[in-house]
């Protein structure tokens, strides 16, 4: 029973065996195509020399490649690939020679079908409209002429509209002292100035005699001190100070009379008093 | 002067005020404008801080101006590891009552001297400063008005600043003024010597130590509290024009805008001005105000309470430098 199960299993893989050799060995016979699909034709005997592809160009129709040659007795047998590039019928062997250059005797023809998806009607290309040749000339002069037109815009962009700085005028120079004590020495013989104005005239009468006391670098305390103790200045300012400060200004004081050298000063009346000459000084005015 | 500065209602104050300065003259040479400046501070109880290099006689002289008036004296000896329970007092453990009893710190005076403040750490310098603001202070549960007048002149050393807190700029501000000490001249230094050498020994049981000036102040006569209250009412009726107003505004608004200035005065600033003007024109006999007061107190009142800007800094400048700018340009 053994035996018999082995010999049943042998044969049934020998037939297994054979039947893939049968199918392997089954040679591809593609005699149709469509444009520019590959097919093959193989197991071809061909008698005679051994063939070769014929030199194809770009307006072949066929093109035939030997993929395989093979001994056949005293034949050839050859597997060929080929390409169809236009729709019609061909023969391969067309599209071979020997090997060894002897003309082409009669062979069996290798027939071959070539056809096309596309219908008919579409065959051909659509005709290309005429188009008018490119410019060829003149590069130079259209960079010089492009060049300038960018110039140009670029000189827009930042000219055009733009608002020019105006020039400022000149700064007016700073009242001067003088410029600034006679109206307020106006203001307040009149008797219309505020307390503000007021305070301003003693500060300025200060400034006054320091200008004129030569006391421009000395300490503010010390200018003062040194006014309090000048002849003319000292008594202004003392008057000035009562008239001012004081909880009860003196009556009898006239202030109008008081600041009237004082109502005419020039930038002039502002020189240090010449101390070799004494007469220069008295209120500058 | 005028004939309103030498009124009657005046004379007697005037008088007080000379013999402090006559007494305190004794001990002190030179530094007329010192104690000017500690009399403004006492007659406006205003603060006064005194910046100068050791042996410039600061000490000597705030206690001088102690024993020349009938005041309640106490000096503090700032140091890094003074707690402000040493200035303003603790509570403390009765031992027999078993019950806390307030002690009070040496704050409770009429005229305390803070010497080297800057070298107490900044609780210490707040906890002083806050009694000078408010003059009161809070020990435990209980608070204490201060006596009156109370007056803290506080000195610090420009040098040696290693170790030291500097007082920023919003404590600085309580101190009505800030005078900067300066060497004496050579004649008055050499009168300090001559006063030195005639001081002599001063026996003590068996033996004797030197005499120093201190010793001196034993010795001076005494004016009553009741004139010195008498000056700080005289002080009172002083008075101030619409016009000095005018002038300390524009000071300190000039100080508010001027570029080289981070930090300008502020209001107390200006009321620090108008209080220690009037407290000057009565030491030197007016019955008012005028702008000398306010150009001679300018720098003691503003100097430290302005602060210069980077930019001014880095061009060397300084605040003095500054300040006289702008004083010489409100009187330009």
């Amino acid at each position: 029973m053994m035996r018999l199960t082995v010999n049943l299993t042998l044969r049934l893989l020998a037939c297994m065996m054979l039947c893939a050799t049968v199918l392997i060995a089954q040679a591809r016979d593609q005699r149709e195509a469509t444009v520019g699909m590959r097919a093959y034709v193989e197991q071809v005997v061909m008698a005679g020399p051994e063939l070769v592809p014929a030199p194809s160009s770009m307006g072949s129709q066929v093109v035939v490649r030997v993929v395989k040659t093979w001994p056949h007795g005293e034949h050839l047998r050859y597997d060929l690939e080929w390409v169809g590039f236009e729709e019609g019928s061909y023969n391969l062997t067309n599209y071979l020679v020997h090997k060894d250059g002897t003309p082409m005797g009669a062979l069996p023809p290798i027939n071959v079908k070539v056809r096309s998806l596309l219908p008919a009607e579409a065959f051909e290309p659509s005709d290309i409209d005429p188009a008018a040749a490119a410019r060829l000339d003149g590069y130079s002069t259209l960079q010089v002429v492009v060049g300038v037109l960018w110039g140009i815009g670029l000189l827009a962009i930042l000219f055009v509209g733009r608002k020019w700085a105006v020039k400022p005028p000149p700064p007016s120079p700073p009242p001067t002292l003088a410029d600034r004590l006679r109206p307020i020495v106006e203001e307040v013989a009149t008797g219309n100035a505020d307390n503000a104005k007021k305070a301003e005239l003693e500060r300025l009468l200060v400034a006054f005699w320091r200008a004129r006391l030569d006391l421009g670098s000395a300490r503010a305390v010390d200018a003062i001190m040194a006014i309090r103790k000048h002849d003319e200045a000292g008594a202004l300012l003392r008057q000035v100070e009562a008239w001012l400060h004081a909880p009860e200004p003196p009556k009898l004081m006239d202030v109008s009379a008081l600041l009237r050298p004082y109502r005419s000063v020039t930038a002039e009346s502002f020189a240090p008093i010449d101390a070799n000459n004494p007469g220069s000084h008295g209120g500058g005015a | 002067m005028t004939a309103s500065a030498t009124a009657p209602r005046f004379v007697e104050t005037l008088k007080f005020l000379d013999q402090i300065k006559t007494r305190v003259g004794k001990v002190v040479v030179g530094q007329e404008v010192v104690v000017e400046r500690v009399l403004i501070s006492l007659l406006t109880s205003g603060h006064l801080l005194l910046q100068g290099v050791p042996g410039l006689a600061k000490t000597l002289l705030v206690a001088a101006v102690s024993k020349t008036v009938d005041l309640s004296y106490s000096r503090i000896q700032f140091t890094i590891d003074l707690l402000p329970s040493d200035i303003v007092g603790s509570e403390i453990l009765d031992q027999k009552t078993h019950e806390f009893r307030i002690h009070k710190g040496p704050i409770f005076t009429n005229l305390l001297l803070a010497d080297e403040i800057n070298r107490a750490a900044p609780k210490v310098q707040s906890a002083l400063l806050e009694a000078m603001q408010e003059r009161r202070v809070t020990i435990g549960n209980d608070n204490f008005a201060l006596p009156a007048p109370f007056l803290v002149i506080a000195t610090q050393n420009p040098v040696e600043q290693a170790g030291t807190f500097e007082l920023p700029e919003a404590q600085l501000d309580r101190f009505m003024l800030l005078h900067r000490l300066e060497y004496l001249k050579p004649e008055e230094e050499l009168e300090v010597l001559r006063r030195n050498a005639k001081l002599g020994v001063r026996r003590d049981g068996k033996g004797a130590v030197a005499r120093t000036e201190f010793d001196v102040l034993g010795e001076q006569e005494k004016g009553s509290a009741d004139q010195l209250v008498r000056a700080m009412e005289d002080v009172q009726e002083v008075h101030v024009s619409e016009a000095f107003l005018e002038h300390c505004v524009e000071i300190v608004n000039r100080t508010r805008n001027h570029p080289s200035l981070e930090l300008g005065c502020s209001p107390r600033a200006g009321i620090s001005l108008v209080k220690a003007s009037r407290a000057r024109a009565l030491i030197h006999g007016r019955d008012y105000v005028v702008p000398e007061d306010l150009f001679a107190l300018a720098e003691d009142v503003i100097l430290h309470r302005i602060r210069l800007s980077y930019e001014a800094v880095a061009e060397g400048q300084t605040s003095a430098q500054v300040l006289q700018e702008i004083l010489n340009e409100v009187a330009k």
